[in-house]
């Protein structure tokens, strides 16, 4: 196989590199990595990850003397660290230590511990780089320690003293978050923690005082299998119970909404009707904070994506998904109107949300109590807001808000002196602009509510 | 190594005799003060537990689906 034909992400790696071809995705191996894949194959590694769905799944297709080739489980939609809430991000990171643990136990090791090597599928955190083991040296320290610094531990610190928004940092640092930045940014008081003062502090010092010393000292340093499990071990407990102190603007969101129960479940019973006629197979709820809506569905969907803004409501969302054991949750923390752009070689390492949102083509988009937020909060014309939601869906179901609706008045109120300006924020303009991208199949007001909800149909997606 | 595609960074591999010392302390303490907690009885069971435990068993594979 031709290594031009590599996914654009895949090319750091000399083992192996991924090729996407058609529904497919395959792995291909080169014979630098024989020997470990052998390994990892016949002591059934793999398979036992694989049948704990701690691994993606994946079979052999081919043999060769040149390479052999696996075909790999393909993933709906790949959610990237930077669109993880606290305890997801905990979550990924408690997977990274679980994988080292099991690898040390069978005589290998981690080679790398990066945190776009985790995604989300059925409910839970996955490994997707099957070629990141190797053989573990004995008394060889953990080459993929730094790494795992600062792709977890330092992101999921910064966030705990500065707020879940820090987890963003990621989309800037593909390669982790400098540890010098790291340590200069957490409160003195973390220097007295020894589990944080070890790891991030002296690690950060260490890291400074060899930054140029080029001499090859590194493959000599010893650390017993013991030393390194209780890293491993110490930093589990450690994440495990990381919690973050801040408070939600949307997590007690359905508390203090201005619904009362009857408009809540008439509106939920005429999106359970329309979502009936389309029988969708997989869904996005853009604005949806902790799932309540995509739980009140009668029908059974494969993948459903929620999307919102907040990370409590997200971090709600993920752990309701854990305690119901759903298989077909994907919760994701989105800001619709600045999602994350491609990043990284090329702009090509990392897809952009838009891009991986058209590949996955939902059946059908859910835009409930959302559109005065972007329209008004975030001053973004109708023309621009249907031009989002035309891009991946086929079918959009969308509440409008009217001017009447306490939250547009408070919205609008908020405005002050350029509440004219808004004077377009009529649901009339609204029909208009979206019919030029959609159809109206269907709409229906909410009783005791001045909101009104459509069932649209995407003219340019068939 | 042949695979090192990355700096592993030697002062982080130096460092790592000292993490291990450390962290072995602080298991090792929290273990203790686990001992004193049970023996007084003052353990809290937490039930809003949604992480998994470390141990990958591969004994109890034959249960699962």
């Amino acid at each position: 196989m031709n290594i031009k034909k590599a996914h654009s992400s895949s090319f750091r790696d000399p083992s192996g590199y991924v090729v996407i071809e058609g529904n497919d995705v395959k792995r291909v191996i080169n014979p630098l990595y024989f020997k470990q894949y052998q390994a990892l194959r016949d002591s059934k590694f793999y398979e036992n990850l694989i049948k704990k769905e701690l691994l993606i799944a994946h079979e052999e297709m081919s043999n060769s003397n040149e390479e052999i080739i696996l075909k790999a489980e393909k993933i709906p939609f790949i959610s990237y660290p930077y669109e993880w809430s606290f305890n997801m991000y905990k979550e990924a990171a408690l997977l990274t230590l679980r994988l080292q643990k099991y690898a040390l136990e069978h005589g290998f090791s981690l080679k790398d511990a990066s945190a776009f090597n985790v995604t989300f599928h059925k409910g839970k955190t996955i490994f997707i780089d099957t070629l990141s083991f190797d053989f573990y040296k004995e008394g060889s320290p953990w080459r993929a320690y730094k790494q795992f610094i600062t792709h977890f531990l330092g992101p999921l610190l910064l966030a705990k003293y500065h707020g879940s928004q820090s987890l963003k940092l990621m989309h800037n640092f593909i390669d982790g978050i400098p540890l010098k930045m790291v340590s200069s940014m957490l409160p003195f008081k973390t220097k007295l923690n020894p589990l944080i003062y070890s790891n991030i502090h002296l690690l950060a010092k260490s890291e400074a005082k060899h930054n140029e010393d080029y001499d090859d000292n590194g493959y000599k340093v010893k650390l017993s299998k013991n030393g390194q499990q209780n890293i491993v071990k110490s930093l589990y407990d450690f994440i495990k119970k990381l919690e973050l102190n801040e408070k939600s603007e949307w997590g007690n969101y359905y508390d203090k909404t201005n619904y009362s129960d009857e408009a809540f479940n008439q509106k939920s019973k005429i999106i359970n009707s329309w979502v009936a006629d389309i029988k969708p197979k997989t869904l996005v709820d853009i604005g949806g904070n902790d799932g309540t809506f995509v739980r009140k569905l009668d029908i059974g969907i494969d993948v459903s994506l929620v999307c919102d803004i907040d990370n409590n409501a997200v971090d709600i969302n993920h752990k309701l998904m854990k305690k119901n054991k759903e298989r077909s949750t994907l919760p994701l923390v989105l800001d619709v109107i600045n999602p994350s752009s491609a990043i990284g070689l090329n702009n090509k390492e990392r897809d952009s949300f838009i891009d991986r949102m058209k590949e996955f083509a939902p059946d059908v988009t859910l835009a409930l109590a959302l559109i005065h937020h972007i329209s008004l909060t975030g001053n973004v014309p109708f023309v621009r807001s249907a031009e989002f939601f035309a891009s991946f869906s086929k079918f959009l179901i969308i509440e409008f808000p009217k001017r009447e609706d306490s939250w547009v008045k408070r919205l609008l109120k908020s405005k002050s002196d350029f509440k004219d300006y808004f004077g377009w924020y009529t649901i009339a303009n609204f029909e208009t602009i979206y019919s030029s991208w959609f159809e109206i199949i269907e709409k229906k007001d909410i009783q005791n509510s001045e909101r009104t909800i459509f069932f649209l149909k995407n003219r340019l997606i068939s | 190594m042949t695979f090192l595609y990355f700096d592993p960074g030697l002062g982080a591999m130096i460092i790592q005799a000292i993490v291990a010392a450390i962290a072995g302390v602080v298991l090792f303490s929290k273990n203790v003060m686990l001992k004193i907690k049970s023996f007084l009885g003052i353990v809290k069971k937490n039930d809003e537990d949604i992480f998994e435990d470390i141990d990958i068993n591969d004994s109890d594979l034959e249960n699962d689906k």
